[in-house]
């Protein structure tokens, strides 16, 4: 423990700059030298990915060689290039201080995905897993609103996307796509990915929409009998998406053209993330938790609980429309079996585990359950077994999730950390946190 | 202390540049991709796959790897589950080709996932062949993925040629899965086909339910009522048991005819004596089967404790479709991206090919073209070979 505490009052004067330095100097590393050298000597059949799990779980002989490759590639690079280079970043973090925010925010965004793409970069299947992941971050951000912020059980977050997934790739189909379902394209495709969001928009405007289907039946109740409304609302989607031969029914909807790669994801989690944001710190934001907490008092404080709650579905349901529709392009297919009971599952396990009431929270979640059902996979069968055993600890120890009722603050996230905090070992100062 | 981590840091960046770039190149080995579901829905189809991909790779071990050329090739197998779930079929075939490198790859299963998946395969120029799935869209204007199996339009025709033949029947009905495609487009294609042979109205019942449904005693109700005298119900092997007895509570007296996703080992455990005289259509029979598909069920048999379903047959024989055109190719470059596509060129090629499900021989889309079978359940619950039916 003191050893724990001694090592993180070491690095509490690496600045988030310094840390991006570190990671680009290690994903150069492993670009550079990764598959001649470092998991040649290693022994390792190629580079591993999801940081060697995969290879440790599948050849146990093999965990020493990719838990060294980790050290070398990136664990032993990212500490010594942060900590070495504290003298040249935290000036330089202090003189982005004194720009305005958004732009210290922009320019560390850029740099951020930057080392994501070269990262990802290496291999195909690293890119397909970081896209999903995204689409699950915009997917828990946004089912947040509804379930963390504003209190109630909505279980309609598939029925959503599939809207959103169904108009956007039905709109790029007529449109820019030669397909059986609709023929020849409309317009030239080279225009495609410039109006793609505006499809993506459409999609998510036509869930917000649908989501009225479930808000307005929801002013009559509350608790478990909104939870079954919007479990009825998931069922409709399903069904009639079903039985419309028009757009492929249960044979489902194929040949999207791939507009989505992961420069769009990224841009568009990021908005996502950002507006999420600007939404629940609002005026409204802060009504919404007025409604969870007590209605009929929020109600005799001059709140309309009613369009509080109306706008709140809409707004959520509108993301969850546009991850629908950033799904189907990345997956170039999509079926009514993809938005059904499991997605829920997957949907609510990743909210509960991150944290209600939290962006942060959600983002964790998100990550965490897409990297460990990822990683897990050699396990098969025993992955249902671990996973399920990881939320229940969770749920025991964290009722509200892994990170609750925490708020991104940027300024502190990308401040200069010129003197050692005394008070390092605190969770918040240390990560991204504020209060 | 931070001495010492400079150094190790220094000491590996110069062992690096001092090394000559030129290593020995790493040992080409043959591997072969498995997406198989073994978590989810159809746990059992994948086991099927998985034990198959497992006999056969013994083969090849046991005969000291590979021949290509006159070179001895190791042989390694990527088994990949796929959760039943198309996106995780999409994610496993990219790391199969992208992280893997494999040459080939067998699978997915069912058309839910091998359609998107042949969209991976394709996009990155991996031959990809599905056993089992019967959807079109698996191959169409993807000249890089092959299937193992007969088409829907295919296989509905055939078994409304049978009844007619067999029974000389006129009318039918149908009970199937409206939220499974597999079942909805068999369900579509064989009633065109009857109705096609009998007249517009000949299928006087027309029925459907929802995956997870248990009690078909409404549908089932309407079917008795119709008078049809034949009900054909497309359904995978976890249904068919509930829907056979149910029909024969209700006084159900005719024969129910099936497809090929009947036809799995663990029909007969969970039907009973109920199914027994029932025919369905698929791709091989175990009882009564000769030459090599006896050899290849006895041996799967003997390790696994049970008969091999059409998904195990199939699986083998798109392996060893697999290994036939590795071989074909004339020798292995060690480059996977060229490797590939003279597989590919390779495998388009294959004439006749004498598999344990029937002869095949690929058309333009990768299809092939091969007989059907019309299976019969004995009165021991064996599958049997009861007629063969060719295009």
């Amino acid at each position: 423990m003191e050893l724990a505490r001694k090592f993180k009052s070491l690095f509490s004067t690496v600045p988030m700059l310094g840390w991006m330095l570190g990671t680009l100097v290690a994903v150069l590393i492993e670009y550079y030298w990764g598959y001649d050298y470092i998991s040649y000597y290693l022994g390792l059949p190629k580079i591993p990915v999801l940081f060697g799990t995969l290879i440790m779980l599948k050849e146990p002989l093999m965990i020493p060689g990719a838990l060294g490759y980790d050290l070398i590639v990136y664990i032993i690079p990212i500490l010594t290039v942060a900590k070495l280079t504290t003298g040249l970043t935290n000036p330089l973090a202090a003189v982005m201080e004194k720009l305005p925010l958004a732009l210290s925010v922009l320019i560390h965004l850029v740099l951020f995905y930057g080392v994501l793409q070269l990262w990802a970069g290496i291999n195909d299947y690293r890119v397909l897993v970081i896209k999903l992941t995204m689409i699950s971050i915009i997917l828990t951000v946004s089912i947040n609103v509804i379930n963390g912020y504003q209190g109630e059980f909505s279980c309609s977050h598939p029925g959503f996307m599939a809207i959103g997934a169904y108009v956007s790739s039905t709109l790029t189909l007529i449109l820019f796509a030669n397909d059986k379902i609709f023929g020849a394209a409309l317009l030239p495709p080279s225009l495609g990915p410039w109006l793609f969001p505006i499809a993506l928009i459409a999609g998510g405007a036509a869930a917000a929409l649908g989501s009225l289907a479930v808000a307005i039946p929801s002013f009559r109740t509350r608790g478990d009998y909104l939870a079954i409304i919007s479990l009825a609302f998931m069922f409709i989607v399903k069904s009639a998406v079903e039985n419309l031969h028009v757009i492929g029914g249960a044979r489902g909807m194929g040949g999207q053209p791939d507009f989505a790669p992961l420069h769009v994801i990224f841009i568009w989690t990021m908005l996502c993330i950002w507006i999420i944001h600007n939404f629940v710190t609002s005026i409204v934001g802060k009504a919404l938790n007025t409604v969870r907490d007590d209605e009929a008092a929020s109600e005799s404080m001059t709140i309309k609980t009613r369009k509080t709650k109306m706008t709140a579905f809409m707004f959520g349901a509108f993301w969850a429309g546009i991850a629908g529709g950033l799904f189907a392009h990345v997956l170039a297919y999509i079926n009514p079996g993809m938005f059904s009971i499991n997605r829920l599952a997957e949907i609510l396990a990743m909210v509960y585990f991150g944290g209600l009431n939290s962006i942060v929270g959600s983002i964790v979640g998100a990550v965490s359950i897409n990297i460990l059902g990822e990683a897990l996979r050699p396990l098969e069968l025993f992955k249902w077994i671990i996973i399920p055993l990881i939320l229940i600890f969770v749920m025991i120890f964290r009722p509200y999730g892994l990170i609750s009722f925490k708020e991104i603050n940027a300024k502190r996230l990308l401040k200069a950390r010129h003197k050692r905090t005394p008070g390092s070992d605190h969770v918040s100062s240390e990560k991204e946190l504020g209060a | 202390m931070r001495k010492i981590a400079l150094l190790t840091v220094f000491a590996i960046c110069l062992a690096m540049i001092l090394t000559p770039t030129a290593f020995s190149a790493r040992k080409t080995i043959i591997k072969i991709g498995i997406n198989a579901p073994l978590t989810g829905d159809i746990p059992k189809v994948g086991e099927g796959s998985k034990y198959a991909a497992m006999l056969w790779l013994e083969d090849i071990e046991k005969a000291g790897g590979l021949e290509v050329g006159g070179k001895k090739y190791e042989v390694e197998l990527v088994i990949e589950d796929n959760e039943s779930k198309a996106e995780s079929a999409v994610k496993a075939n990219t790391k199969m080709i992208t992280q893997d490198d494999v040459l080939a790859i067998v699978g997915p299963q069912s058309s839910k996932q091998a359609v998107p998946s042949g969209e991976v395969a394709n996009k990155y120029n991996t031959v990809m062949i599905s056993p089992w799935s019967t959807n079109e869209n698996t191959t169409l204007d993807r000249p890089y993925v092959f299937r193992g199996c007969f088409l829907d339009p295919f296989q509905g025709p055939v078994v409304a040629n049978f009844i007619t033949d067999e029974f000389a029947f006129t009318k039918a009905a149908v009970l199937y899965d409206v939220a499974n495609d597999y079942s909805k487009g068999l369900a579509e294609v064989f009633k065109a086909a009857w109705e096609k042979k009998h007249g517009a109205g000949s299928v006087v019942a027309y029925e459907s339910f929802t995956t997870k449904d248990t009690d078909f005693s409404s549908q089932l109700t309407t079917i008795v009522k119709s008078g049809a005298q034949v009900l054909f119900s497309p359904q995978y092997y976890n249904e068919v048991p509930l829907i056979v007895k149910q029909a024969k509570n209700l006084g159900w007296k005719g024969p129910i005819v099936g497809s090929d996703s009947w036809g799995s080992a663990e029909l007969v455990s969970l039907c009973g004596k109920d199914c027994n005289g029932l025919f369905f259509s698929s791709h091989y029979a175990a009882a009564g089967a000769k030459g090599a598909t006896k050899a290849f069920i006895d041996r799967y048999e003997k390790t696994y404790g049970y008969i091999p379903d059409d998904v195990a047959a199939l699986t083998w024989d798109a392996l060893k479709l697999a290994e036939q055109a590795i071989q074909n190719t004339g020798k292995i470059t060690g480059k996977v991206a060229k490797d590939r596509t003279a597989v590919r060129d390779a495998l388009a090629q294959i004439k006749d090919f004498a598999g344990i499900t029937g002869n095949m021989t690929f058309t333009q889309e990768g299809d092939p073209i091969k007989c059907a079978v019309i299976v019969k359940i004995n009165d021991e619950g064996q599958f049997e070979f009861y007629k063969s039916s060719c295009p």
